[in-house]
């Protein structure tokens, strides 16, 4: 499921902007083609820089680093929308730089890797106060693309705000899913994406991607690297629901069964389907609502709530899984299944979709950074449940590395405590804080289990 | 089974400050001993047969016994070829054209010691020694710091082994759980024996044993790097731990019997943790996990358990802490299946007497039977039960098969299949033992008119339909 090649999320880093500054001065010889509308103009005023300070737990500690971004103003009080790998909950500090090249702070609303998008919203008071002004973009329907329109992206690639690059839509159903393409979480699952020849680079992230008319017809988010203008931008179509479900709830919640989908392709002879229609089952996750109701690796769903499922082509599989994804957690969903001869009709309620990703957290004393073993991970990594915490980053010299703990280790137990929540870590922690003492830890790497003191 | 490279690691920290020292004092008939003590060396060469190749390795052996039965250590074969892929054994005398090698018959691997033995052809045997004759008499005490000792070393094929002499003075020793020295310089090649000064045979050289330097270089800076002497070894197990080794001829070439208890993924216990424990100096080893069907099952052994002594001995305390998990699995080797073991574990704050009745160890990798179908570019093998291990699965789902080599842009390789991937269905139906998986691929191989066919097979827990074109 994974797409061939390398894909980096086009975030700038400050290093990287410092690299950009030796850049090549060409006169373009281009012919100004498309008339500049007033639309267009208007669409300028929205779109806006974002300079991203966050957390990261790498290293055993708690520290900070800064990224660029681009965004897009989406409604009169001031709700940007832009890249979830841009703004992300590990943001701390959230700046914009308006039009007008005035910066304002911002707070995030929400986010939604899956879609890679998160929702901003620009400090209004401050605007108020400091009596400035911004407009917001307009959405275009993005199902009206065809490959071969011009479109132009605005953004901040490399620091360099305000940037317009102009370029067409080169497909507008390019499907990607990638695992861990946002800041390690899944992506891409769930829509296909605009793939466009317009330069997309490090810091357009974020930006969007518009018509001549200066309607948003997506939101700007990766480049093949080293590849010579491929770029993916996540539909309008998509944005504009994320944004309803992210400014009223904060986030979006989807359902989960538990199928990992392949493209059928032409395996309907082999399978002996009288239709030319269907969604093969590659891989149900063990544990999930679908391997509970006996689903397994190649099975073909024929329909899903009575509406046929077609998903002979990759293209085809991001809207199947999001009807799924669609329904309210908890709700039934009736599958028809072709195994061999057998036809199943299995009824499956749905979960609460999680992330493979779980909260990081710092203990600073032990210099131990940790993510919580989530359902997904545990599942990808055959671990019999989702207790402990992955180490994911020790301090030299710090009691975690001095006891011999390091990266890819599973905190399953401290103090002889089971570790099913990172509040038990905290807990323990925050007891070693008060009153240093050495500490039990057992842990676990490739099935080895091991017993480490972690001492003041 | 201890790992030598993560041992060596520390013991590299012993030999970074040594400084060659030229050994003094050697005797003045060294020829005339070396002459005599040559006739216990050989160089063997072997081929493993592979689905596309026969790759050659050439290894050195030891004279065990009058009957030509030569001792090739661990690492000369990889522990998952099956012994039938080995072939053309050659013995080769040192310093004999290489055009007069002799025939050689594989006999297994020993699974106490891991050494392999190999029987060389009659016409040799009249020309070798057994090493044990130069054993010392009596039996020689543990070698003092600073004494000098002697071992051989062959050349290459090229120049026909010739032998050489390499000699030192023993620096420290060490228990790794054997008594184990470890000399200022290189004595011998890995596997070939060291002896006294007064020609005694005093252990067996063994490779592994690596060195860190810092590598500088234009593009690098202080980059480190371990650097592992493949040819020569500095480091030499003592003869009177490792003397026995060498009639333990195995009585068939699978090697069995092979006792198993079936305590999985032991780690040394950190004296920290013992002292936190409130078990003062004691050794132990944390039992990872307990294997479904085992006899430690059977005797209750639970995952987590400590264990702290084996039949009533507390297990001895060794540096690097590690060593005390080779300790028990020699230990353990030590036993034959149906002998009976006690041991002490901590359980929590509870001491624990669990008596176990070891058991054959199941089916191994390198006994897997396995076939190669050329026309779909795989080999399928049988799922035995470390597949069970290594994926997880219960031993009620044992079953399908492993593809345990997958042919470059072949069929199945271009569909996508990959080494280790688990074969679950073919063409749609379970395949639940290897009988029935290979005759299901022999009929798609032998079908001429076919045109695909499809696998269902599963990956890091993961299932993926594949589908494999034949035309």
């Amino acid at each position: 499921m994974k797409p061939a090649t390398v894909k980096e999320s086009p975030t700038s880093s400050i290093t990287r902007k410092i690299a950009a500054l030796t850049v090549v001065f060409l006169i373009s010889a281009l012919a100004v083609d498309a008339a500049v509308s007033r639309g267009f103009n208007h669409l300028l005023d929205a779109v806006v820089r974002i300079d991203v300070r966050e957390e990261s737990f790498e290293t055993g500690a708690r520290r900070f680093t800064a990224g660029i971004g681009s965004g897009v103003i989406v409604s009169a009080d001031g709700l940007i929308l832009t890249n979830a790998h841009v703004a992300s909950p590990r943001a701390v500090e959230l700046s914009v730089t308006l039009a007008s090249l005035e910066r304002v702070n911002a707070t995030l609303v929400g986010w939604d890797h899956w879609t890679d998008l998160a929702l901003l919203r620009i400090d209004l008071a401050e605007v108020k106060r400091r009596g400035l002004a911004f407009t917001y973009a307009q959405f275009a329907d993005s199902e009206d693309l065809f490959p071969g329109q011009t479109v132009y992206a605005v953004g901040t690639p490399h620091g360099l705000t305000r940037t317009v690059t102009r370029g067409i839509i080169s497909n507008n159903r390019r499907y990607f899913a990638d695992n861990r393409g946002v800041k390690g979480y899944e992506t891409g699952l769930f829509n296909t994406w605009l793939q466009t020849d317009a330069a997309i680079n490090p810091g357009n992230s974020g930006g969007p991607l518009v018509n001549e008319k200066g309607h948003v017809v997506g939101i700007n988010s990766r480049g093949y690297l080293g590849a010579d203008n491929l770029a993916f931008a996540i539909p309008a179509n998509i944005a504009k629901r994320v944004v309803a479900g992210l400014s009223a709830n904060g986030s979006i919640t989807r359902s989960y069964i538990g199928i990992v989908p392949g493209a059928l392709l032409d395996l309907e002879g082999f399978y002996s389907l009288k239709q030319n229609t269907g969604l093969l089952i590659n891989s149900v996750d063990p544990g999930s609502p679908a391997a509970r109701a006996g689903l397994r690796g190649g099975d073909i769903v024929l329909s899903i709530n009575g509406t046929p499922a077609d998903g002979r082509f990759p293209e085809q599989l991001p809207p199947i899984l999001n009807i799924i994804a669609s329904l309210p957690v908890g709700s039934t969903v009736k599958l028809v299944v072709k195994r061999g001869e057998q036809t199943l009709t299995p009824v499956i309620v749905t979960e609460k979709l999680e992330s493979r990703q779980g909260e990081e957290w710092a203990f600073e004393k032990w210099g131990l950074t940790v993510r919580k073993v989530s359902r997904a991970y545990a599942r990808e990594n055959q671990l019999d449940d989702d207790t402990g915490l992955l180490v994911i980053g020790v301090q030299p010299g710090f009691p975690a590395a001095v006891a011999g703990l390091g990266r890819g280790d599973i905190i399953t137990k401290i103090n002889q405590e089971r570790v099913i929540s990172l509040d038990v870590a905290k807990t323990q922690h925050a007891a070693f804080v008060a009153k240093p003492a050495p500490t039990l830890v057992e842990a676990e790497t490739d099935r080895r289990v091991s017993l480490y003191i972690l001492k003041p | 089974m201890m790992n030598p490279f993560r041992l060596s690691r520390r013991a590299c920290c012993w030999l970074l400050p040594i400084i060659l020292i030229a050994s003094a004092g050697l005797r003045a008939d060294l020829p005339g001993l070396f002459k005599e003590r040559v006739k216990s060396v050989v160089a063997v060469e072997f081929f493993t047969e592979s689905e596309l190749d026969r790759r050659p390795t050439v290894v050195f052996a030891l004279v065990a016994d009058n009957a030509g039965t030569l001792v090739l250590p661990p690492q000369a074969i990889n522990n998952y070829t099956q012994p039938s892929k080995l072939k053309d054994f050659r013995v080769y005398l040192p310093g004999r054209a290489v055009s007069e090698y002799s025939t050689g018959e594989y006999l297994g691997q020993d699974p106490l010691s891991n050494w392999h033995f190999v029987r060389v052809e009659e016409k040799l045997r009249a020309s070798l020694v057994p090493v044990t004759a130069f054993a010392a008499k009596p039996a020689s005490k543990e070698p003092a710091l600073g004494e000098d000792f002697w071992g051989i070393g062959l050349r290459g094929k090229d120049e026909d082994f010739a032998p050489y002499l390499m000699a030192s003075r023993i620096s420290l020793v060490q228990s790794l759980p054997e008594r184990t020295a470890i000399a200022l310089a290189e004595v011998a090649s890995p596997g070939l024996p060291v002896f006294d000064n007064e020609g005694a045979f005093a252990g067996v050289a063994v490779g592994g044993f690596g060195q860190t330097f810092i590598q500088y270089s234009r593009n690098d800076r202080g980059l480190p790097v371990m650097l592992l002497n493949m040819e020569e070894s500095s480091v030499f197990q003592l003869a009177a731990d490792i003397t026995p080794w060498l009639t333990r001829v195995p009585a068939n070439v699978s090697g069995r019997p092979i006792s198993w208890l079936g305590a999985y993924g032991l780690q040394p216990m950190d004296p920290e943790v013992a002292s936190f424990l409130k078990l003062g100096d004691q050794s132990g080893c944390v039992v990872s996990e307990v294997l479904e069907g085992s006899p430690a099952e059977a005797a209750g052994l639970k995952n987590r358990d400590i264990i702290l002594a084996l039949d009533g001995r507390a297990l001895p305390r060794f540096k690097p802490d590690r060593v005390v998990v080779a300790y028990l699995d020699r230990e353990l080797a030590l036993r034959k299946p149906g002998d009976v073991v006690s041991l002490t574990v901590l359980r929590g704050t509870e001491r624990v007497e669990i008596k176990a009745t070891l058991a054959e160890q199941p089916r191994l990798l390198r006994e897997a039977d396995r076939t190669y179908f050329e026309k779909l570019g795989f080999t399928a093998r049988e799922f035995v039960y470390g597949d069970g291990i290594v994926r997880r699965v219960k031993l009620a789902g044992h079953k399908g098969v492993v593809a345990q080599f997958v042919k470059n842009s072949g069929p199945a390789g271009t569909a996508g299949l990959r080494p280790d991937d688990w074969i679950l269905e073919i063409d749609g139906t379970e395949v639940k033992t290897y009988a029935k998986a290979m005759q299901k691929l022999a009929a798609i191989e032998a079908d001429t008119t076919r045109s695909e066919f499809v696998l269902l097979t599963s990956r890091g827990g993961e299932t993926a339909v594949l589908r494999v074109k034949l035309k």
